[in-house]
């Protein structure tokens, strides 16, 4: 991957300090304690949700959310026409990326996007697609920039809700709002909205155990049609847990999908107020 | 994907084979789902397959399924673990396009044999205008995604098995797939031909590793022949490698195996990834339409049940290659 030149970009091998903490040298017994979470939730309790639009002046629409500690700021831009390459384009076209802020995380990200980024936009993108009427502009495409600003885990999800609640509030015509959830399951335990480090935890299967359920699963749905926009799952997981966590999760993308409602008709009004 | 112009009259014909013809047949009781290459809709294509067929590399396989031809090579070489994850190895996957129209090729040929290989590298980019720059950069990153998120846990590859020595040493594997020629079905395609060549995958055998002084010190033994084969490295009977199923759903109903022409009509698909322990290592959405929950419940159960079918099917074909031993005749691409 060619190196950017003009910019600074840090020691070429580091690693952050934290992985020689005391905490790797706990037994697994003691991280893995699901009798409570580390911030007083039940298991099928999500962090409460802020949600913003306008945030940012320059884009034609914007949003910011917080899930938590998690925060996502996304920006939408006029469509723009597509190069020529392979003619006259029927449909218009949808163009994110995804990028994780280099002090998000616990490790340092370069600047450049890494697979893991691309693999986000490439999800983002197909996340919202089905929601967005792309035959309302041939041969334009619309950008979406999502920036994770703090990942405290289920930053996709996020960054899903803020691109579609951004596209929303930019007048792109859309079929429905796009809401999104992360679950992690662990053994029997089901995780609503997983910290960063719930995540880690459900990444990783125990050693001495084989038939075990691990994973983590993020849905995207489109609550007023009841329709599934996209599905990543990762992990080790029987075709029975997936079928109980989507139910989980479509069921939490129809509860949540009145705050992206609430906070457009806010934006509506006060609109309509500074007109007046 | 590739650059497939069917007319509407086309996609009709395709999508009522899947779709509306069955619902008829149906009702005169006789069941029966048409495409348009004569099969159901959960029947897979015939399939060729072949590994350690490249001499250079550590474990190798091609396979043919319909037009669809992958090529992958598994190269081994010694690497530093991670620091957070300091007893484990490396896996890392690389997709690469060699497409090319069949004219091309065919002309190639006419004109002079052996200027095959270097005639395709020329083509190559122009051949098909949806892999030129970004559009077939997207679907390599895809798949090579979809390979990673499957083989990430430790069910699917262990990878404790390639550490050496924990901080110092570790080995890497290089699965590089290098797609020949695309008939629709390339996630498929690349899911059984990779585990077919980690399958044959020998690492050569260490026969010391100490630290001397704090540097790592290794010892490989003499005999080129004396190798590891990976699976049998792994503690347990259970097979490391899976092997990801992809379902195309067209209208209403869903098929495996979709063609090149039954892609271009689909507005969503499904890829999984399915252990042979019948757990499901990965399940990433594709295309621009969206899905009701119930098919997706549907896709699921039938996925898993398809998936250990031919992950059986194909397991057995290869302990039958394998039963030839070293005097087995290499077809490589004369045939």
């Amino acid at each position: 991957m060619p190196v950017d030149q003009r910019r600074i970009n840090g020691p070429e091998v580091s690693v952050p300090y934290h992985i020689y903490s005391d905490f790797d040298k706990k037994s697994d017994k003691e991280k893995h304690d699901f009798s409570k979470r580390s911030d007083k939730r039940t298991d099928n309790e999500m962090r409460k949700i802020f949600l913003k639009t306008g945030i940012v002046s320059q884009a034609k629409g914007s949003a910011y959310i917080e899930i938590g500690n998690t925060k996502v700021v996304c920006s939408v831009f006029d469509p723009r026409e597509l190069s020529n390459k392979n003619g006259y384009c029927m449909q218009g076209e949808i163009y994110c990326e995804f990028k994780f802020a280099p002090f998000s995380c616990q490790k340092r990200k370069i600047h450049q996007q890494n697979a893991e980024e691309k693999q986000y936009s490439l999800i983002l993108q197909r996340a919202l697609e089905p929601a967005v009427c792309l035959h309302e502009f041939p041969n334009f495409q619309v950008d979406v920039y999502v920036m994770v600003l703090d990942n405290a885990g289920s930053s996709l999800a996020a960054a899903i809700m803020a691109a579609s609640t951004a596209l929303a509030n930019a007048g792109v015509p859309m079929f429905g709002l796009v809401t999104a959830s992360t679950i992690g399951i662990y053994g029997n335990h089901y995780l609503m909205d997983p910290t960063d480090t719930e995540e880690g935890i459900c990444n990783t299967q125990p050693d001495n155990e084989d038939d075990f359920n691990h994973g983590i699963i993020t849905l995207a749905s489109l609550p007023q049609h009841n329709q599934i926009s996209e599905v990543f799952l990762i992990g080790s997981i029987d075709t029975n847990t997936i079928n109980q966590a989507t139910e989980i999760l479509t069921a939490a993308n129809k509860d949540i999908c009145p705050v992206l409602q609430q906070c457009l008709v806010k934006t509506i009004m006060k609109l309509h107020n500074e007109k007046k | 994907m590739a650059e497939t112009v069917l007319s509407s009259g086309e996609k009709i014909f395709i999508l009522h084979g899947i779709d509306a013809i069955l619902s008829f047949l149906q009702f005169c009781n006789y069941k029966a789902d048409f495409r348009n290459d004569g099969r159901r809709r959960c029947e897979y294509r015939s399939m060729e397959i072949e590994t350690k067929l490249m001499p250079q590399t550590h474990g190798s396989a091609r396979l043919h399924i319909g037009n669809t031809d992958i090529l992958v090579g598994i190269k081994v070489e010694l690497d530093i673990p991670h620091a957070d994850k300091p007893n484990e190895g490396k896996l890392e996957f690389f997709v690469d396009w060699y497409v090319i129209l069949l004219m091309v090729i065919i002309v190639v040929i006419e004109c002079l044999v052996f200027f095959i290989n270097f005639q395709i590298i020329i083509f190559s980019a122009t051949a098909t205008p949806a892999f030129e720059g970004k559009g077939g950069d997207d679907l390599a990153t895809e798949i090579s995604n979809v390979l990673t998120a499957a083989y990430q846990t430790r069910n699917a590859f262990d990878l404790k098995t390639l550490c050496i020595l924990p901080h110092k040493k570790c080995w890497k594997i290089y699965v590089d797939v290098l797609i020949l020629q695309c008939g629709g079905n390339l996630f498929d395609a690349v899911g059984i031909a990779v585990k077919a060549a980690l399958n044959s995958t020998e690492i050569p055998k260490i026969t010391a590793a100490t630290l001397d002084g704090g540097e790592p010190d290794i010892e490989l033994s003499d005999d080129s022949y004396d190798c590891i084969q990976l699976d049998t490295n792994i503690s347990k009977e259970r097979n490391f490698v899976l092997y990801l199923k992809y379902e195309i759903y067209i209208g209403d109903n869903y098929i495996v195996d979709p063609t090149l022409e039954e892609e271009v009509c689909s507005t969503s698909s499904i890829v999984m990834s399915i252990l042979p322990n019948g757990k499901i290592s990965s399940v990433v959405k594709l295309g621009y339409g969206s899905i009701q929950f119930n098919t997706f419940t549907k896709m699921l159960q039938m996925g898993e049940i398809i998936g250990l079918k031919l992950n059986k099917t194909l397991m057995d074909v290869l302990k039958e290659e394998t039963q030839f031993g070293r005097q087995r005749r290499i077809f490589g691409f004369l045939k």
